[in-house]
């Protein structure tokens, strides 16, 4: 369908005096749609007009999407009852027809002029998302201001990009400021800095906006149930997924170049980078087909689990459940992280997302324990008793309550409290090595059946394949409340 | 500019690599902390100049605490 340049360019001449004709705006949705959607592929939904929204359909990587883009040309992108109903009938269409559906967002939130019907318009927006939500995938690119309803948008959405320029607020800081009195400016209180690290709003930080529209292709491609594809376990090479890993069992290091070395090369996109960086979530392919990969990073806090790790992760596996995305669980995890900050920040509460999670989510689930796991932790990271498909581990694999020196520690208080200083390492060694006789570590849970298979680091891969591709393809049945 | 490496949570001190004046490329290791039976390097993420190391082998530290200024 073609646009309407005489609209656009009666609305240039009535809001923009003097300055470039709204067609010519680089800004124009029109721009902006065509520059994240296939070439040449873009058909508008409803003609071009002052509505402050743009819909099309088009396709990404050949496959058909549909797509909308805020228009920060007509009053700031501000969202009236045209735009959101606009924006309401593109859902409608992509829910009917099953496709991925991309947002562009810039946009100051409802349109004040028109009032409560403003707000009762974008609450339909917020109620045909929640509507869709599990059912196709939902791509944000925030490349602007994305202040109140329109900060909203993007949060209910299985995915948030945001380019350099995008901020995004519930309160934009004039108000903050006449408010409270704090004074701060729009990066600080929205932008990539504290999205990307601190509040967990934001999946991907893109480094500009071709760069958003990139990583949504490509986020777009694997999220897709049409475009997911299957595991093909003859295509993959196997590689030593170990040979990053230190020497010293005791050592951390960064899990990144584990994950990529056990993705298929260049197809890794990492979720919220930076924030719980405790715990990377990543999407990309194994043999082909899309998974989602769950992985400790014992660089950051040991490795640790603690509250925003587990909500990180929790919200992940709820998604690719929800989409059909097989998972792949890395486990090398000395615990929670113990603390006060921790309990009072709800790891418990938020814990339990994580159990809540893995125990529902019924795609095909792999868990590789590389080096150790320990008490809640080993439970929560995709464990046997949650229903994993398969449980592997590398043959020098600590799984266990806790390390063994401190579990003999506790369990042999009273006669340590009298051994001599000099002689307590002695002990301790001895009494740990007896511990590790009678509960038997590894050797033991593979007996009782709570890790399946023991697996050289250089055919993990290609076990990890095998078990994805004999496993039955299923996809969960629930939305994917941004927890 | 003036940043600030810490610690991200409760850990003993076992080595401290840099000393003031010292420069630093980002990702290099400043200092390793022991904690949950770990070897943990703290890395800069930033370059710049060391201006003060605020901790010794053998300190404890908590979370939030700073362990090295950077200058860059």
């Amino acid at each position: 369908m073609a646009r309407q340049p005489n609209a656009a360019s009666a609305q240039a001449s009535s809001t923009t005096a003097g300055k470039p004709a709204r067609a010519d705006d680089p800004r124009h949705p029109q721009r902006r749609l065509e520059a994240c959607l296939d070439d040449g592929s873009l058909e508008l939904l409803a003609p071009d007009d002052t509505s402050g929204m743009l819909t099309a359909r088009g396709t990404v990587r050949g496959r058909p999407v549909i797509a909308f883009a805020s228009d920060p040309t007509v009053m700031g992108g501000a969202m009236g009852v045209e735009g959101c109903r606009k924006v309401v009938e593109a859902y409608e269409r992509a829910i009917e027809d099953e496709l991925p559906i991309i947002g562009i967002w810039h946009s100051g939130g409802a349109r004040l002029p028109e009032g409560v019907v403003s707000l009762h318009a974008v609450g339909e927006i917020f109620a045909v998302m929640t509507r869709a939500s599990g059912l196709i995938p939902q791509i944000s690119v925030v490349i602007g201001a994305a202040a109140g309803g329109a900060a909203y948008g993007p949060a209910l959405t299985d995915i948030v990009i945001l380019a350099p320029e995008g901020r995004i607020f519930v309160t934009g800081p004039d108000v903050v400021r006449s408010v409270t009195g704090e004074a701060v400016d729009a990066l600080r209180l929205g932008g990539p800095e504290p999205h990307g690290r601190r509040s967990g709003v934001v999946h991907v930080l893109a480094s500009s906006i071709d760069d958003a529209f990139e990583r949504a292709r490509s986020i777009t491609s694997l999220l897709d149930p049409s475009a997911v594809g299957t595991c093909d376990p003859g295509s993959v090479q196997d590689r030593d997924l170990a040979r990053s890993f230190p020497e010293s069992a005791r050592r951390a290091y960064d899990v990144h170049p584990v994950v990529e070395d056990l993705l298929d090369e260049g197809t890794t996109e990492e979720l919220h980078g930076r924030w719980a960086p405790n715990i990377v979530t990543a999407l990309g392919r194994l043999g082909g087909g899309a998974v989602g990969v769950i992985a400790n990073n014992p660089m950051r806090l040991g490795g640790c689990l603690d509250s925003a790790s587990a909500e990180k992760s929790a919200r992940f596996v709820r998604m690719c459940d929800a989409f059909g995305i097989p998972l792949v669980v890395l486990v090398d995890v000395p615990g929670y992280l113990p603390g006060v900050g921790q309990e009072w920040d709800g790891v418990v509460r938020r814990g339990a997302k994580l159990l809540h999670a893995f125990a529902e989510s019924v795609v095909p689930r792999v868990t590789v324990v590389t080096r150790k796991t320990y008490g809640g932790a080993y439970i929560a990271m995709n464990s046997r008793s949650l229903g994993a498909t398969r449980v592997f581990a590398w043959p020098d694999a600590q799984v266990a309550v806790m390390g063994s020196v401190a579990a003999i520690r506790i369990l042999h208080r009273r006669r340590l409290a009298e051994v001599d200083d000099a002689e307590r390492e002695a002990v301790e060694a001895e009494l740990a090595a007896e511990h590790d006789r009678l509960s038997g570590g590894l050797e033991r849970a593979v007996e009782i059946g709570v890790v399946d298979e023991v697996v050289e680091p250089a055919q993990t891969r290609s076990a990890i394949a095998a078990t994805i591709a004999s496993a039955p393809a299923r996809r969960g049945r629930h939305t994917n409340i941004p927890l | 500019m003036r940043h600030v490496v810490e610690s991200e949570l409760v850990a003993n001190v076992i080595a401290v690599h840099v000393a003031a004046g010292q420069s630093v490329e980002p990702g290099d290791e400043v200092l390793l902390l022991e904690s949950m039976k770990m070897e943990i390097p703290v890395l800069t993420e930033v370059a710049g100049t060391v201006t003060a190391v605020r901790v010794e082998a053998g300190d404890v530290v908590q979370e939030g605490e700073v362990l090295v200024v950077l200058d860059d």
